[in-house]
């Protein structure tokens, strides 16, 4: 773990999943590290423009990693998958071919933006905390064990697939978020799809193909026992949380799982408060999880 | 070594299956498919599988090994031997089981034939002569053409789980491969058959086709180049190009993603209106940022000039794509051999 790192939330952190960065925000005071912001800053593209745009998604990110090195930072933390996979893919290409990185710069530089020398790695909350000085951290500070909840993890794609741009750890079976779970106190749960697609990329475009994909990993958390699921990515999030209501119409059940960021489980452990870690702001009301882990409050 | 799996079988003149363990004794260096013809030989006669050329080329031996998608001739089995593991091995997904191993290619090839998986020439001036193609024209399709139609990318597609006519991985890799070929007359034509539903726009962007192919040809990024294609010749007919339109706008006008015009803009102003009553859901969570006053990045000005000048970037390469090379005349003098 860093001691400070050039902190980039993404659209989604900075508009309608606040309680992400603000939750964000909190446990890096708790763990200790120092979140330096990005003036300027935009959107990564998601998968959208660097599908649509090759081009322009990848010199909007090139200025990303340029405005992090301007910074003095070595290190850029995300907390979305997509913003993850796209910064690093971005970041891989630009490292590995001189002339590209050349040409990129030619045009931020006629724009005036900020150029790159490709001094920056990309680095996800979730890889921070999951290992080594990180994750000793994670465990002293986790004074409020959560104690009797039980937590499926939900991956998300984009922090697994592919694996020869992200590579922390087996993409098959991951056990990052395990640890977090165990660390803070609570009980992981095991269902076969924690590494399946959440939809979202698609789930206005294609909608009922996005909600066939959505209901697998919600139904088997369910059945699997959990109290809540655990994220690592705002977008899965937002598919897991706020379409929930409509994928469980469209399966005719009754689902009521509460989803939780990263962010917010480990800050719950360490003893941040309900209205500080913005549990208002789901869709799916948390009581049920919430309330074994605030039962003393 | 001894080795130890656990096969899905399944007869289908019985209709009954189930997971059966075999142990045998193979060589250290054996592969997955030679602890498989060991069993076969020695255990039991009526385990069926496909297999050919024994050196990853053909694309028979796809198979799932506890649940993930290889070529059984590409898969070492020791590392499996070492860590006591015992691995099951199951038909590969998405497809129909015909017996044990051996899954129903049909759907795969009939996608295959709907890319049209040939050069369409276009009307009047055939080519009189060869047409050698430059590096630099092949390396744009090097990647989807190494492509051995194992259906390994398929056997995971999360988007084919939920919607069985997605075209998928496999057929839409080919579909770049031809998009992308400098000697392909299709153009937009062809561009239609990968635009609708169940094609480009259906792909959730799982990674899994990438994660599985064994050959490197990343399926996943060559959707993504169809996609560019069809959207840089201006086609907004879906609404996964008008999706990726608001992105694109919004990066322009905010610096960020405008969440407020995606579901307009996306699936149109009608059908919006059916998303009232979640969209105030949205709103009481406070989910749905102020739409008269969006959050606007700092700089902006430079995010603008930036995508300015890559889209004029953008369009001079697709005008060059458009006039294409011309077709070799009968008296062109043959190319140069460069490495015989």
């Amino acid at each position: 773990m860093k001691s400070s790192y050039a902190y980039y939330p993404g659209c989604l952190a900075s508009l309608s999943q606040k309680e992400l960065d603000a939750s964000t925000r909190a446990i890096a005071g708790k763990l200790g590290f120092e979140l330096v912001d990005i003036p300027g800053f935009t959107c990564c593209g998601a998968g959208d423009i660097h599908e649509a745009r090759p081009e322009y998604y990848l010199h909007l990110n090139a200025r990303i990693l340029g405005q992090a090195e301007q910074l003095g930072q070595d290190t850029l933390m995300t907390i979305c998958n997509v913003c993850t996979l796209n910064l690093r893919q971005a970041d891989k290409r630009l490292k590995a071919d001189a002339d590209l990185l050349a040409r990129v710069n030619d045009n931020l530089r006629e724009v005036g933006a900020a150029t790159y020398s490709g001094g920056v790695e990309v680095r996800h909350l979730l890889w921070e905390i999951a290992e080594g000085d990180g994750f000793e951290k994670l465990k002293q500070i986790a004074e409020k064990p959560l104690v009797g909840v039980k937590i499926a993890p939900f991956y998300g794609c984009q922090i697994l697939r592919p694996s020869k741009l992200l590579g922390f750890e087996d993409p098959d079976r991951p056990q990052s978020l395990e640890r977090i779970i165990e660390a803070c106190g609570a009980e992981p749960v095991d269902y076969p799809s924690k590494i399946k697609c959440c939809g979202f990329p698609i789930i206005l475009a294609r909608e009922e193909v996005a909600l066939g994909e959505l209901i697998q990993p919600l139904t088997e958390a369910k059945e699997a026992g959990a109290d809540a699921m655990v994220t690592p990515c705002p977008l899965c999030h937002l598919s897991l949380d706020a379409w929930q209501g409509k994928a469980a119409r469209e399966s005719d059940m009754e689902l009521g799982m509460p989803i939780f960021h990263l962010a917010q489980l480990v800050g719950a452990a360490a003893g941040l408060t309900y209205d500080e870690l913005q549990f208002k702001r789901h869709l799916v009301k948390p009581y049920p999880a919430t309330d074994k882990i605030y039962a003393d409050a | 070594m001894e080795v130890t799996l656990k096969i899905h079988r399944y007869n289908p003149e019985t209709e009954q299956g189930g997971l059966e363990t075999y142990t045998v004794q193979a060589e250290e260096t054996a592969t997955l498919l030679d602890v498989l013809d060991v069993v076969k030989d020695e255990v039991d006669g009526s385990l069926s599988y496909r297999k050919s050329c024994r050196m990853a080329v053909c694309g028979s031996c796809g198979m799932r090994m506890n649940g993930a998608a290889v070529l059984a001739c590409k898969t070492p089995m020791k590392p499996l031997v070492d860590r006591g593991e015992v691995p099951v091995i199951s038909p590969m997904g998405n497809l129909p089981v015909i017996k044990d191993l051996v899954v129903d290619m049909g759907p795969f090839w009939e996608k295959f034939r709907a890319i049209k998986p040939y050069l369409d020439e276009g009307s009047g001036d055939a080519p009189v002569k060869e047409w050698r193609i430059q590096q630099e024209q092949l390396d744009q399709i090097m990647k989807e053409a190494l492509c051995i139609q194992c259906g390994c990318c398929v056997s995971e597609c999360n988007s084919m789980e939920a919607d069985p006519d997605f075209l998928g991985p496999a057929a839409l890799a080919k579909a770049a491969r031809f998009v992308y070929d400098v000697r392909d007359r299709g153009g937009k034509g062809r561009l239609e058959r990968y635009n609708g539903y169940h094609g480009v726009w259906d792909c959730t962007r799982c990674y899994f086709c990438n994660e599985r192919c064994p050959k490197g040809v990343d399926p996943r990024d060559a959707i993504a180049k169809v996609g560019a294609r069809i959207y840089q010749e201006g086609m907004r007919s879906d609404k996964g190009a008008r999706h990726a339109k608001v992105f694109v706008d919004s990066s322009h006008k905010t610096g960020y993603l405008l969440e407020t015009n995606l579901v307009p803009e996306t699936v149109g102003a009608l059908a919006a209106i059916k998303e009232i009553p979640f969209a105030m859901k949205m709103v009481r969570a406070g989910k749905v940022p102020n739409p008269l006053k969006p959050h606007k990045a700092g700089k902006l000005d430079e995010v603008r000039r930036l995508n300015t000048l890559i889209g004029d970037q953008e369009k001079q390469a697709l005008e060059a794509v458009h006039r294409g090379p011309a077709w070799p005349a009968e008296d062109a003098p043959r190319p140069a051999e460069d490495d015989e």
